[in-house]
């Protein structure tokens, strides 16, 4: 092969494999920095990766919204429109197709099925990537916390996740007012000292 | 070896066998071969080496350091790609030898992942594994060509399979991606087929090749009906008609991986087809339109191929194993006009496909085929044993006369060989 070809093939495949990575974090840091913050409630579970490592799966409770329409194919793409609620969690007002003449933030999901006369969906950003020793201690101590207080009194567990435009960025999952990180730090420094 | 080599050599000079200038001559063919070897175990030592590595640096960062911050995280998720980008620079422009290139190739494929992996991992970004391989293989690709390196091939080949299964098993998605990604190592197997034919690597690709298409094809095919049997059967046909082409039959039989999975496969798949309860179990003849598309291109390629090699004179006498498929193709079809009727010609197909790989083997002289020809005739009838109502007297007649056509035929074989040397002696 030509030696320049080679060349500008070689340039053309670093800039692609800089731009790929690259394009994933200034879309992710814009959403972060301008987007605006909804707190989504959810259950952890713990899954694995083989190669980007350990996450929590999140199983949230915003799984539906009514719609007139009855007609929805399964995974077929959809808009969910939020706002949040009165108890300042976020909340779905409206399911489309398309995108709607609206200012109002909307999450991309996948569509389920339809029963009721409401359509579920699949909201995506459901990972939570932890470091590989707490991925599976958070998932068992915030049900246990949970199932350990009456249901008023159990602290609430919800996605802190930023919207803007196409984009929604899940930046921590908290359970009540602490973040599951430094919870399951305590939790296994507790479990530690009892130990000794 | 070389001092021993050196020995053996001074002996014969002693001996007056050769010439101290034969025995120099001996030694430098030697060393220069020497030289060659290195290298290869370089490249060998060398790209494993990256793939540990590579994928080392792939588990450190699952790991996911969470008392780093995210700035932090973020720049060490490009290290290992800029170094993996500047060694492969650094080969390519300083035109190091295939080894340097293997080695680079390999472990900036890995980087690559690594990269990937970790920025998804860091701002929790959603997606599925085969999106995230398929950017992975997609960013890796041009190494292929730029590099020209081997090894960037197989991971390609070997990732694109494992994305076809990851897509299309057990969902309904179909990973058209994959033969795009199968047709764009294409243009590099051809020129290893025409620039080093008997390379190690050539033959690896022809086993490589065939094998990823045997196992994505479940991937686009429905498969919840017996034309899943007759698909497979089609594609191994395919595959040994193409084993078939006079460039692939005339390399040895192990290299030659289009003829054995062939072969192998056709047999298997008919040996199953060969039961009742497979017939009775898929009733249904509800087909989707994808499966018949990728029947009828299949028969259409399978056809193409025996075509050609009809034009080319390339078939030199009738070979059952390579219209095995077209037998199959009639059979299936039988099943509407008659229940039992593709059971009885299956194993009658069967049976025929043994007897002619002992005539094959006979013909040729080759234990091996001729043994698999009764290897097959034996486990037709073990599998009858199963589904029919025979009694124990006539099963052990039955395998008693088997083991006899075993020794029988082997005996025979021998004493023609052994009657063909006494020949060419005299």
């Amino acid at each position: 092969m030509n030696k320049l070809l080679i060349t500008i093939g070689f340039f053309i495949m670093l800039a692609a494999q800089w731009y790929v990575p690259g394009i994933m974090i200034y879309d992710q840091e814009a959403a972060l920095t301008e987007g605006t913050a909804y707190k989504f409630k959810t259950q952890p579970i713990d899954p694995n990766d083989p190669f980007r490592g350990k996450y929590v799966w999140l199983n949230y409770e915003m799984e539906s919204v009514k719609s007139t329409d009855s007609v929805w194919g399964y995974k077929e793409p959809v808009y969910v429109y939020i706002r949040t609620g009165s108890d300042g969690y976020a909340e779905a007002t409206e399911v489309s197709k398309v995108l709607l003449d609206t200012d109002q933030d909307y999450v991309k999901a996948d569509a389920g099925y339809y029963h009721n006369k409401e359509v579920y969906f699949e909201l995506p950003f459901d990972r939570f990537y932890m470091e590989e020793s707490k991925a599976l201690d958070a998932e068992i101590g915030i049900r246990r916390t949970q199932l350990a207080m009456r249901d008023s009194l159990a602290p609430v567990c919800y996605a802190l996740v930023y919207v803007k435009g196409d984009i929604a960025v899940l930046d921590n999952v908290f359970i009540g007012t602490v973040s599951v990180k430094e919870f399951v730090e305590k939790e296994q420094a507790d479990e530690a000292s009892k130990r000794r | 070896m070389s001092l021993k080599l050196k020995r053996e050599l001074d002996e014969l000079i002693e001996a007056k066998v050769i010439s101290t200038e034969v025995s120099t001559n001996i030694l430098k063919y030697y060393a220069s071969k020497k030289t060659n070897n290195p290298n290869k175990l370089f490249a060998i030592f060398g790209v494993l080496g990256s793939l540990l590595v590579g994928l080392g640096v792939i588990l450190i960062i699952a790991h996911n350091w969470d008392d780093f911050s995210r700035t932090a995280k973020t720049i060490w998720a490009f290290v290992p790609l800029l170094v993996g980008q500047l060694f492969v620079a650094f080969t390519l422009f300083k035109n190091k030898s295939a080894a340097w290139k293997e080695t680079a190739a390999t472990f900036l494929f890995f980087a690559i992942g690594a990269s990937i992996s970790l920025v998804s991992q860091i701002y929790n970004i959603p997606g599925s594994m085969p999106s995230f391989l398929l950017t992975w293989i997609l960013l890796a690709a041009p190494l292929v060509y730029l590099l020209r390196s081997h090894v960037a091939v197989l991971l390609h080949l070997l990732f694109a399979t494992v994305y076809a299964c990851n897509l299309g098993y057990f969902n309904e998605d179909q990973p058209w991606w994959y033969l795009l990604l199968l047709a764009y190592t294409l243009p590099h197997y051809y020129r290893q087929i025409k620039n080093a034919p008997t390379s190690n690597l050539t033959g690896i690709l022809n086993w490589l090749f065939p094998l990823s298409l045997l196992i994505s094809l479940g991937a686009f095919v429905g498969g919840n009906d017996s034309i899943g049997f007759l698909i497979y059967v089609i594609l191994f046909g395919v595959f040994y008609n193409i084993g078939k082409l006079p460039f692939f039959n005339s390399q040895r039989l192990r290299t030659n991986g289009y003829v054995l999975l062939g072969s192998l496969g056709t047999i298997t798949t008919l040996m199953i087809a060969s039961f009742k309860w497979v017939w009775d179990d898929y009733t249904s003849i509800m087909v989707s339109t994808q499966d018949i598309g990728i029947l009828i291109v299949l028969g259409l390629a399978a056809v193409a191929i025996i075509v050609y090699l009809f034009l080319k004179r390339a078939m030199p006498s009738f070979n059952l194993f390579q219209y095995a498929f077209l037998c199959f193709t009639i059979i299936y079809f039988t099943r509407f006009a008659q229940s039992e009727m593709p059971v009885i010609l299956t194993n009658i197909l069967v049976f025929a496909l043994g007897i002619f790989a002992v005539r094959i083997g006979a013909r040729t002289g080759r234990y091996s085929v001729l043994n698999y020809g009764l290897l097959i005739i034996t486990v037709l009838i073990a599998c009858r044993f199963f589904d029919t109502d025979i009694s124990f007297i006539v099963r052990g007649l039955l395998f008693v006369a088997i083991g006899a056509g075993f020794f029988g035929a082997n005996y025979l074989m021998h004493k023609k060989q052994q009657k063909q040397n006494i020949l060419e002696n005299e």
